[in-house]
């Protein structure tokens, strides 16, 4: 159960600091943002947790204009290799960048999917002319991309979905329902996990494809969640053609392209240890705020939810450092990036449940009489509430998330799968 | 930023192992409780240089870092050794002026305890030497110790009566605040070695025993029990990695990430102890099984040097104090 690895490079002792050559590039990716900060949006820290823009049209063309800015100054896909767009850079200088954009308050990429997840997909498996065609434009934002994988009845039995794709001539022909399809509403393409051939075992039958989000027989429908706002769509696919030239793989081989959709996504959600909701920072300025006011007697307890949260926090902190480390050493990102995501999930509970106790009897309203819910007010902190139950479902159940470090990290058995070599058509997944 | 041991700490962590292996473990864990000597014991830890890593090179020690200290740490944790390295990591950072004393911590030749008032002390039992803190001064003396029934022997936990004392070091809180720190960093490592133990020993035998016509583990009720012990276990390992280094390179992180490992470090032993026992069924609560000399350890460490919810408290009032920001 050893989790790190011999190479002959490690012979460097901790350092939380940059090395020369980082400070340096780290210099000019401030400088670049200051250079072109008129041209970037700008939130308040922390907005990725349930908050909604007023005008969701002109955010998202705010959201575009700043990616475009940022992918001219070089500081997207900076670790792209040059033949597709990228910079060539290290992941040290991505992680630099990330941590910049935060610093400077811009708000995640709007494009963050397509850079995280379908990017890397198209990268791995896709043709030269696809490379061509779609990964500088995705860099860019020109073109938004989302991830059309889970279906009304197979979410984390994702090989058992129905959506299928039937060859006609140079096309095939696709009908079927998706959903959980963040960004699909602003989205110009999407990669699509497909049905082809029912006759065989689920997991063997499936096959990718890059779609365009504006053909014709494409609906997109938004979902509003627990919370009010809508950061998912439901997609449906009513006789979608798509050319033969935009499989992504082989027929038959879509689970393999979709594991390296999924491994990406997995380290990019809370592999990298980064606080998933409001942040720990956000409840400090909280509790310095609200807990002096409390009662003696609350006080105590207040601290030790603040304390136990704070420990949380910085557990998963220093766990994607490691984690960051083992990559930039040249490591793939394994199934321990799933551990990430649990413990960020986890983490993100304790730090929601702390602030919103902070709030007194002001927690019973989403927003309170007098308070405008911005800033660190109870609006915030209501949202980033009602907005995690969906981390520990989305990107990955934390006990699908379970699965798998059980079984590939800690080796333990898997539990029998029926339907898993039986023809999908004759399966109980097919009803 | 690099975030991983480097080849020398992997080096002696694998030489730790190696040498603890057939020193100490369960069995010898379980022969303390009923009344023998403690393994490897001191002398045998002095020997090998353990006592001494953090003892600076001209007073005989290994001149090496906290950190360096928490890798082999680890590895006594795993085995359930005795005495602690806690002591040792501490008695290093009280005796940095005191060369004579530093030598005679390293090479064994003295019996260190560190005393906080009235708590029960650590590695009490068969100590010749103590120090404490007595009016802000640290003084050093001798002690009569009162011993309970151990709940775990390996820890020779004792309240202890200083006698004869003399101020070694004039007004030395920083000091005494900063060997409590890394006391809190060491023990931590000690049960990140036994946690990690308690989760491998549950999870081998999830994968051999059969109930239902398969293994154990391969349920989910009993598999995510052992990797929510074993996620702890990881992230316990990266606040102990940060903490050890902090006490170095960074003594204003120090407070912060010592406690926040502290509090960790209490309830994610405590979990993997917890979850052993329970994988494990009936066999899991009988004396002859292994699994409640980890629990005992677990139930023991959690109330040394501060129990986690002090820990939680203290890193609160860091946070209040602007320690994020």
């Amino acid at each position: 159960m050893r989790t790190t690895t011999l190479t002959d490079e490690r012979c460097h002792p901790v350092d939380f600091d940059d090395t020369p050559d980082e400070a340096a590039y780290r210099a000019r990716v401030r400088a670049a943002l200051a250079e072109h900060a008129d041209e970037l949006v700008h939130t308040d820290v922390d907005a990725d947790a349930g908050e909604e823009a007023a005008d969701p049209r002109e955010q998202e063309q705010a959201l575009r204009r700043t990616q475009r800015v940022l992918a001219e100054a070089g500081l997207v896909g900076v670790a792209w290799a040059a033949e597709h767009g990228g910079q060539g850079g290290s992941l040290a200088q991505q992680a630099i960048v990330g941590q910049e954009l935060a610093r400077a308050r811009v708000p995640s990429l709007i494009n963050h999917i397509g850079i995280g997840m379908c990017g890397p997909t198209v990268i791995a498996h896709g043709t030269p002319a696809q490379h061509e065609k779609y990964l500088a434009r995705l860099l860019r934002a020109d073109d938004v991309w989302c991830q059309l994988f889970s279906e009304p009845a197979s979410g984390s039995d994702l090989a058992a979905l129905r959506t299928t794709a039937v060859r006609d001539g140079e096309d095939w022909v696709v009908n079927g329902q998706k959903v959980w399809t963040t960004l699909a509403h602003v989205s110009d393409y999407g990669i699509l996990l497909t049905r082809t051939d029912p006759d065989r075992p689920k997991h063997a039958g499936l096959t990718m494809f890059v779609v365009d989000m504006h053909a014709p027989g494409v609906t997109v429908r938004p979902l509003r969640q627990m919370g009010g706002q809508s950061d998912f769509n439901e997609v449906f696919l009513d006789d979608v053609r798509i050319p033969d030239a935009e499989r992504l793989g082989e027929p038959g081989e879509g689970w393999r392209v979709a594991l390296t959709t999924l491994l990406n996504e997995r380290v990019a959600v809370g592999g990298g240890g980064n606080d998933l909701g409001l942040s720990v920072e956000s409840l400090a300025r909280l509790a310095a705020d609200r807990l002096p006011a409390l009662p003696a007697d609350r006080q105590v307890l207040a601290r030790q939810a603040l304390g136990r949260a704070a420990v949380a926090a910085l557990a998963n902190r220093y766990t994607g450092y490691r984690r960051l480390t083992a990559i930039s050493q040249g490591g793939l990102p394994g199934p321990e990036a799933s551990a990430g995501k649990l413990a960020g999930t986890a983490a993100a509970k304790l730090v929601a449940d702390a602030g919103v106790r902070l709030l007194g009897d002001d927690a019973v309203f989403a927003v309170g009489p007098g308070d405008d819910g911005g800033a660190d007010g109870a609006g915030r902190w209501q949202r980033n509430q009602a907005w995690l139950p969906g981390i520990a479902i989305a990107g990955g159940t934390d006990e699908v998330l379970r699965n798998i470090v059980g079984e590939r990290v800690l080796g333990l058995p898997p539990e029998p799968r029926e339907d898993k070599h039986r023809p999908f058509d004759a399966s109980g997944s097919a009803r | 930023m690099n975030f991983d041991l480097d080849q020398d700490q992997l080096d002696a962590a694998a030489g730790a192992e190696r040498f603890f292996t057939g020193q100490a473990g369960p069995a010898q864990a379980r022969a303390a409780l009923e009344g023998g000597p403690l393994a490897p014991g001191r002398q045998a830890l002095a020997d090998i240089g353990f006592l001494g890593i953090t003892v600076p090179e001209d007073a005989g020690g290994g001149g090496g870092s906290v950190l360096d200290l928490a890798v082999v740490a680890e590895q006594a944790g795993a085995v359930l050794a005795g005495p602690s390295l806690v002591t040792a990591a501490r008695a290093a950072v009280l005796l940095a002026d005191q060369p004579e004393l530093a030598a005679a911590l390293a090479d064994g030749s003295r019996s260190f305890c560190v005393v906080d008032g009235d708590h029960p002390a650590l590695d009490a039992v068969g100590a010749d030497t103590f120090l404490a803190l007595v009016d802000g001064d640290l003084v050093i003396g001798d002690g009569g110790v009162a011993t309970g029934q151990p709940m775990d022997a390996t820890r020779g936990l004792g309240v202890v009566t200083l006698t004869g004392t003399r101020v070694l070091v004039p007004d030395a809180g920083e000091r005494w605040a900063r060997a409590r720190d890394v006391a809190v960093v060491a023990l931590a490592a000690e049960d990140l070695g036994t946690a990690g133990k308690a989760v491998e020993v549950g999870v081998a035998y999830a994968k051999e025993r059969q109930a239902f016509g398969r293994a154990i583990g391969s349920y989910q009720a009993v598999k995510h029990a052992l990797v929510d012990a074993w996620v702890g276990v990881e992230q316990l390992r990266s606040l102990v990695w940060w903490a050890a280094w902090a006490a170095d390179a960074a003594p204003g992180e120090l407070p912060l990430a010592a406690a926040s490992a502290g509090a960790f470090a209490a309830e994610t032993l405590e979990r993997a102890a917890e979850t052993c026992i329970q994988v494990h069924g009936g066999t899991g609560f009988t004396w002859e099984h292994d699994a409640h000399l980890y629990w005992r350890r677990a139930k023991v460490d959690r109330l040394l040097l501060g129990d986690a919810a002090e820990h939680q408290d203290a890193v609160a009032g860091l946070v209040l104090a602007g320690a994020l920001s």
